[in-house]
C-alpha cells in the first residue's frame, strides 16, 4: 500500500490536529489525576463528524483520525466509534461513545463504560448490543489515564438484540482501534520527551546531547512510526491477521517505549505534575485490551502457521 | 554463625506483628508512622534495629557477616521495612561518624535510636540531580550562623522529617565541587515549607523544600566549610550493600508468590504456567533472580573481607532495577485488566506487595533514584571496564 496520504486525509488530519491544538491544556484539577476524560473533546470530534470518517471516506481515514485524536493529553472515546462500530453497523449505528465487553467479563471494569451510551457485547461468536440509557454504572478507579466503570446490576444478556457471528467482526477492528490509539500516544509522548531533552541540562549539556539517550530515543521513536503504519496497513487491508499483527507490535514495544520515556524525564517522569503519564497510562492500558500481546500474538502464530486459538 | 541466625529467627516469631500486612494495608499516613516507630522501637529493644553502629553510640556493633544474616532473616520473614527511618539510620550516622563533631553525634545518635527523629536527605535541586554538584541552595555566613535560600526536590519523606542533611553552596566563586559545604538542618523553623509532590502510583513519598532566610548555627555545619562533597561520599556509601540484599532476598519470596499466581486462567485459555511462552518468561526471570543473588552475595563476601568492590555497587543497583521492573510487570501482566485497579497501598511492604500495578509504576523509582542506570552504566563503564569518560565524573548517589 501507499503510505502518502492524499490530499483529502492530509485535511483530515489537519483538521483534527487542530482540535487537539485546542484541547492541549489540562484543567489544572486532571492535571493532578490518574483518568482524564475530555468531553469537549470527544464532542468536538463527535460533533464534527470525525468519528464518523470510515463510513464516509474509508477505514484509513477512520485511523487517521484515531491516531491524531489520541495525541491529545486528555483521553476521549475513539476507536470504537470510529472504527469498530461502523464495521458492525454499516448504515445506522447505536449512538456512540461505545464500551467494548466480552460477556465472559461482564462482572469486570470496562474502559468508557461510564462514559458509553452503548455497550456492545461479545458473547462467544456473536455481539449483543445495550443501550445504557437508565443503567447503573458504578466508577471504578484504575490508573489508566481512561475512565473505567462496572455494571451496578445484573444484565440479562438474553433480552439484548444479537447480531449474529459479528464478534470476530468486532475483535479485528478492536485490534486494529487500539493500535491506532496506542501509535497516536506513542508518537505524543516520544514528541513530549524529545522536547523535554533538549531543554534539560546536566553536566552543562541537553541530556539529549547523550547518545546513551538518542539511541534509545531513536528506537522508541522507530517503534512509535512503525505502529503507525502497520496500523494503518490494517486499516487498509481489513482483515483480522493484519489487525493482530499491528495490535501485537504496538503491544509488544509498549512496555520499552513507556519505560525508556519515563526514565528520560527523570524523577520528573515519574510525579503527575508531568503530562506524559497521560499518553503512557493510555499505551498501558491498551497493552493489556483485546486479551493483551500474548493473545495478540496467538493469533499472529494461528494465521501464519495454523492451529485454532484466539 | 549458626546460632546468630536462630537467635534471630526466634526473635522475629516472638515479636513479629502477626497481623501486621493486615493492618497496614491501605493504611493512613499517621497510622504508617505510629507502625514504623512501633517496630523500629521493637527492633531496638531486640537490640536489631543499628546492627551497623558502633555499640558506644547504641548500636549491636554486629560483624558485617552478622548483619547479612540479619538482613536476610528480617526479609524472609516478610518483616516490614523501616522506610521513614532509612536515612535516620543509615546516611545521618555513616556522616556524622566519619566527618560530624563529638557534640553532633551526642546530640543525634541517641535521639535516633530513640525513634523521634526523623532525617531526610536534601541534595537534589530541580537543576541539579544526576549532575548534583550544579547545585544552587545558598548558604552565607554570618556571624555564628549560616543564612539558607533556595530549593531542594525530591527528599524523601521529608514532611515526616525533624532534621535534613543539607548540601548548599558556600562559595559560588570556587569550582563547583569545592564551594559546597554540608549542613544539619532544623526542618521545625521559620523559613522552610515542604510541598509534598504527588507520584505517578498516587502516593506523595517525597518533597520539594523551600529555605527562605533559614537560620543554621554554625556548629551544624558538618566537616569543613567548603568540603561538603567530600563529606557526602560518606553518606553515598553508607548501607554498604544490605538494602539490595534485603530487597532481593525479598523478591525471592516475592517469586513464589508470582508462581502460585500463574495457577490463574489465562484470557485466551488454560493456566498461565501452562502456557509455553509464560513458563519461558517466568523461568528468564528466575535465572536473572539467582544472577543476582549471586552478584550480590559476591559482592558481600568482599566487603567482608575488606576488599574493595570498585563498580559493583553499580552493577548490581542496575541489574536489581531492571529485575525488579521486569518482575512486577511480569505479575502485572498475569492479572490482567484485574490488576490495574487502584488498590490499597501495603504501607512499609516493599516493592512486591502482589499489588502488582502499584509495584510497577513504583519500580521506576529504582532505576532513578541514588543515581539513574545511565549514570550508574557511565561509571561502570569508566571504573569497570575502564573506557574514556564521556562525561564529566558523577558520584553514585541518593
Ligand atoms: C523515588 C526517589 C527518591 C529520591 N529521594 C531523594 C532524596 O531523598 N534526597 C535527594 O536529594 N534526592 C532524591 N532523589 C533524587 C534523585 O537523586 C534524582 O532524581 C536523580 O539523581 C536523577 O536526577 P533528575 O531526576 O534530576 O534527572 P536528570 O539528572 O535530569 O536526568 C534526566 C535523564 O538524563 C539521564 N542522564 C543524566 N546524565 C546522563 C549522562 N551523563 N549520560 C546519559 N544519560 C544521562 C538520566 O539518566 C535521566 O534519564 C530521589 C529520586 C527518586 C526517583
Amino acid at each position: 500500500m501507499d503510505y502518502a496520504l492524499s490530499e483529502e486525509q492530509a485535511a483530515l488530519v489537519a483538521a483534527v490536529q487542530g482540535i487537539v491544538r485546542d484541547h492541549g491544556a489540562p484543567p489544572s484539577d486532571a492535571r493532578q489525576s490518574f483518568a482524564y476524560f475530555d468531553a469537549s473533546l470527544q464532542a468536538a470530534l463527535q460533533g464534527g463528524g470525525f468519528l464518523d470518517a470510515a463510513r464516509v471516506l474509508g477505514a484509513l481515514e477512520a485511523a487517521l483520525v484515531v491516531m491524531e485524536a489520541a495525541t491529545a493529553p486528555g483521553a476521549a472515546e475513539l476507536g470504537a466509534s470510529a472504527l469498530v462500530a461502523p464495521h458492525l453497523f454499516p448504515s445506522a449505528a447505536p449512538n456512540g461513545p461505545f464500551a467494548l465487553i466480552d460477556a465472559a467479563a461482564l462482572g469486570k471494569a470496562h474502559r468508557h463504560l461510564p462514559i458509553a451510551k452503548t455497550a456492545l457485547i461479545t458473547d462467544g461468536g456473536d455481539v449483543l448490543v445495550l443501550d445504557l440509557n437508565g443503567v447503573r454504572i458504578d466508577p471504578v478507579d484504575s490508573v489508566y489515564a481512561y475512565v473505567y466503570g462496572r455494571f451496578a446490576e445484573r444484565i440479562d444478556l438474553r433480552a439484548l438484540p444479537r447480531i449474529p457471528d459479528a464478534a470476530p467482526l468486532l475483535r479485528q477492528w478492536h485490534r486494529v482501534a487500539l493500535a491506532a490509539e496506542m501509535a497516536g500516544a506513542a508518537a505524543q509522548a516520544v514528541a513530549f520527551t524529545v522536547e523535554y531533552v533538549k531543554t534539560r541540562h546536566v553536566f552543562a549539556k541537553p541530556v539529549g546531547a547523550f547518545q546513551a539517550v538518542q539511541h534509545r530515543l531513536v528506537q522508541c521513536h522507530q517503534a512509535a512510526l512503525a505502529m503507525r503504519y502497520l496500523t494503518l496497513k490494517a486499516a487498509w487491508a481489513g482483515d483480522a491477521y493484519h489487525a493482530a499483527l499491528a495490535a501485537c507490535f504496538a503491544q509488544q514495544k509498549a512496555s520499552k517505549i513507556v519505560f525508556d520515556l519515563h526514565q528520560f524525564n527523570g524523577a520528573m517522569g515519574i510525579t503527575n505534575a508531568h503530562l506524559l503519564h497521560f499518553w503512557t497510562y493510555r499505551l498501558r492500558a491498551l497493552q493489556a485490551e483485546a486479551g493483551g500481546v500474548y493473545a495478540s500474538a496467538h493469533t499472529v502464530a494461528n494465521a501464519l502457521w495454523g492451529g485454532a486459538g484466539p | 554463625m549458626m546460632a546468630f541466625r536462630d537467635s534471630v529467627r526466634a526473635w522475629l516469631r516472638a515479636n513479629l506483628p502477626a497481623d501486621w500486612k493486615h493492618a497496614m494495608l491501605g493504611a493512613s499516613e499517621a497510622e504508617h508512622i505510629a507502625f514504623q516507630r512501633q517496630w523500629f522501637c521493637a527492633l531496638r529493644d531486640g537490640g536489631y534495629v543499628a546492627p551497623h553502629w558502633p555499640k558506644e553510640w547504641g548500636g549491636a556493633g554486629l560483624s558485617f557477616a552478622d548483619q547479612i544474616v540479619l538482613y536476610e532473616e528480617l526479609a524472609r520473614a516478610g518483616a516490614p521495612r523501616l522506610v521513614l527511618y532509612f536515612i535516620s539510620l543509615y546516611h545521618t550516622p555513616a556522616t556524622l561518624l566519619a566527618h560530624g563533631t563529638d557534640a553532633q553525634r551526642r546530640r543525634h545518635l541517641p535521639a535516633i535510636l530513640s525513634g523521634d527523629e526523623i532525617w531526610c536527605q536534601g541534595f537534589s535541586e530541580p537543576n541539579a540531580g544526576s549532575d548534583l554538584a550544579s547545585l544552587r541552595t545558598r548558604a552565607e555566613r554570618r556571624g555564628d550562623r549560616y543564612i539558607v535560600n533556595g530549593q531542594k526536590i525530591w527528599s524523601s519523606n521529608a514532611q515526616y522529617a525533624r532534621y535534613c542533611l543539607l548540601l548548599a553552596r558556600t562559595d559560588p566563586a570556587a569550582p563547583k565541587h569545592k564551594g559546597i559545604s554540608y549542613f544539619i538542618l532544623d526542618l521545625d523553623q521559620p523559613g522552610v515549607t515542604r510541598k509534598p509532590i504527588r507520584q505517578m502510583t498516587g502516593g506523595a513519598h517525597f518533597c520539594e523544600i523551600f529555605f527562605d532566610d533559614v537560620e543554621i548555627p554554625a556548629e551544624n555545619l558538618i566537616g569543613a566549610e567548603n568540603d561538603g562533597w567530600t563529606v557526602a561520599q560518606a553518606t553515598l556509601s553508607s548501607e554498604r550493600g544490605l538494602t539490595i540484599l534485603e530487597l532481593t532476598e525479598r523478591m525471592r519470596i516475592a517469586f513464589d508468590v508470582l508462581c502460585a499466581e500463574a495457577n490463574n486462567e489465562t484470557p485466551w485459555g488454560g493456566r498461565y504456567i501452562d502456557d509455553a511462552g509464560f513458563r519461558r518468561r517466568l523461568a528468564e526471570i528466575y535465572a536473572r533472580l539467582e544472577a543476582l543473588r549471586a552478584l550480590v552475595s559476591n559482592m558481600l563476601d568482599r566487603v567482608v573481607r575488606g576488599e574493595s568492590v570498585g563498580a559493583e555497587p553499580s552493577i548490581i543497583k542496575v541489574y536489581y532495577s531492571e529485575l525488579l521492573r521486569d518482575f512486577t510487570a511480569l505479575g502485572l501482566r498475569m492479572g490482567g485488566l484485574d490488576a490495574q485497579r487502584i488498590a490499597p497501598v501495603l504501607m512499609g511492604g516493599g516493592y512486591e506487595t502482589g499489588n502488582w500495578m502499584h509495584d510497577y509504576l513504583y519500580s521506576w523509582s529504582w532505576t532513578i533514584a541514588g543515581g539513574s542506570n545511565e549514570v550508574q552504566r557511565n561509571i561502570i563503564a569508566e571504573r569497570a571496564l575502564g573506557l574514556p569518560r564521556e562525561a564529566p565524573a558523577a558520584k553514585p548517589r541518593g
